[in-house]
């Protein structure tokens, strides 16, 4: 980003005004395709205005950790693919934030209840993969992966040897943890953050809301104050509905 | 119902520190801060030539940082190296620290903040955060202020301050660890994270009481760095 695309980024940022329009805690819209990978046990494809993503769901025989013997495991992988954009310098460091955050998010809520995938007690568990994959980034890989990975996770149907029929995952779903990223340019706040938006931005804020706030992240050089912090928490809880609402769409019981 | 804590602690009661700096007499500036039984040790080099040369930034300085565990650090071994925990608390430490250092005041430069764990117990990116932004002082960067860290949470039911690692393994009504690094005179804060469950509301309660903490930190880091300066002179 040029230093002059810079400045006029964060001068219209300080009028409030974003390049696309968009007002202030406006997202953009969402596009999910469901089942999109065959050799996947779930996939779903999700675009955020730009921003493109694929999340695939595998489930695999293992065997527990040591000290959770009668417990499955979640594993969750994000990558910011060299295709997806011309990253200049820290993509595997940012590719490893975003994963470790989507899997905080889900392990944090108990979306998914561990305890019900042990096949043999102490020695045989299932393993749930979530690799999420970034083929176009227009910002926000926060919320877009987040999204990708809870809707593959309820696309889910696995076979386990033995048995007949394809389970689904044992998921609570009051307990979907939806992200909401925030980015702060020149002191204000703007909810969905473009790529163009994050790199003018100081600091950016993610929160991961289900019945109550399960995660948190803030990233960026810059700061937040308590009230800045308690007002996104506030926001996130309010725009929560709205992306629920487009998560669930043609998901069936 | 989480009523006592196992360490007889107050809920927002910090445990017993320890602040320490210059150190490593080979780095431009060290620090070690001890907290209950997490120790993290920190070295600052630099500022200095940047390496790689593509990373430089002509308008102001930038701070390369890692953080590890030492392999003997917890019960069973860590194994050498980052892993991908490593890193990604190498990344929330750079941000933070690219707040309090005005980077501005060194462009084309690079400094190197190089962080370990002699041994964890809990709060260890917070601990890591503290010492090094301790070190950077000893360095004589210029600071907007020192970043003052401190875990806060919840644990069963209570607002707790400062959790250990059994309090975070607490299984009956669940742990929520939040740690918070601030910049207590400007009141901003520079590294917040969350994993568990809560309310708005008891969010508010939990910074407000990390806050509190961080405030009882940031005294114990000037003193350390003021006894470090006294002691100087004299010699």
């Amino acid at each position: 980003m040029t230093l002059e695309n810079y400045n006029y980024m964060r001068e219209l940022a300080e009028r409030k005004i974003r390049l696309d329009q968009r007002s202030e805690f406006e997202g953009r819209k969402i596009t999910i395709k469901d089942n999109v990978i065959n050799h996947s046990d779930g996939s779903a494809y999700v675009e955020l205005g730009g921003t493109k993503v694929i999340a695939g769901v595998k489930v695999l025989n293992g065997t527990p950790f040591p000290d959770r013997p009668n417990e499955g495991a979640l594993v969750v992988n994000f990558e910011a693919s060299e295709l997806a954009s011309n990253y200049n310098d820290d993509r595997i460091n940012y590719s490893i934030e975003v994963g470790r955050v989507t899997d905080r998010g889900i392990r944090e809520s108990n979306l998914i209840d561990l305890t019900k995938l042990v096949i043999e007690e102490g020695k045989t568990v299932s393993f749930v993969y979530v690799d999420i994959v970034c083929l176009n980034n227009e910002g926000n890989l926060f919320d877009a992966g987040n999204i990708a990975a809870l809707r593959a996770l309820l696309n889910a149907k696995y076979k386990v040897e033995g048995k007949e029929e394809a389970l689904k995952l044992p998921l609570d779903r009051s307990k979907l943890a939806i992200s909401h990223t925030f980015a702060k340019i020149n002191g204000v706040i703007f909810f969905d953050p473009t790529a163009e938006e994050e790199k003018a931005a100081d600091a950016r804020f993610t929160i991961g809301v289900s019945e109550k706030i399960n995660s948190l992240q803030k990233g960026g050089d810059g700061f937040f104050t308590p009230e800045e912090i308690d007002f996104c928490v506030g926001k996130a809880i309010e725009l929560r509905e709205e992306r629920f609402k487009t998560l669930m769409e043609n998901i069936n019981n | 119902m989480y009523e006592e804590r196992f360490d007889k602690r107050k809920f927002d009661e910090l445990r017993p520190m320890e602040a320490e700096t210059g150190i490593i007499p080979n780095a431009k500036g060290s620090a070690r801060f001890k907290i209950g039984n997490t120790e993290a040790i920190a070295a600052v080099y630099g500022p200095e030539e940047v390496k790689p040369r593509h990373i430089e930034k002509v308008n102001k300085g930038i701070i390369v940082c890692k953080y590890d565990m030492l392999p003997f650090s917890v019960p069973d071994r860590a194994k050498p190296g980052m892993d991908r925990r490593d890193i990604e608390i190498s990344q929330v430490i750079t941000n933070a620290l690219n707040r309090a250092v005005i980077l501005e005041d060194m462009p084309r430069a690079m400094v190197n903040v190089r962080i370990y764990i002699t041994q964890a117990d809990a709060g260890t990116r917070c601990a890591s955060l503290t010492a090094a932004s301790m070190a950077c002082a000893d360095a004589g960067l210029p600071m907007r202020d020192l970043v003052a860290a401190v875990a806060a949470g919840k644990i069963g039911d209570s607002i707790c301050l400062d959790l250990t690692k059994e309090e975070e393994d607490f299984h009956e009504g669940g742990a929520t660890d939040v740690p918070i690094g601030i910049l207590p005179s400007k009141d901003e804060i520079v590294l917040l994270q969350l994993d568990g469950k809560v309310t708005r509301e008891e969010l508010k309660k939990v910074i407000e009481v990390g806050k509190k903490g961080a405030m009882e930190i940031y005294e114990l880091e000037k003193a350390a760095l003021k006894r470090r300066f006294l002691n100087e002179s004299k010699s």
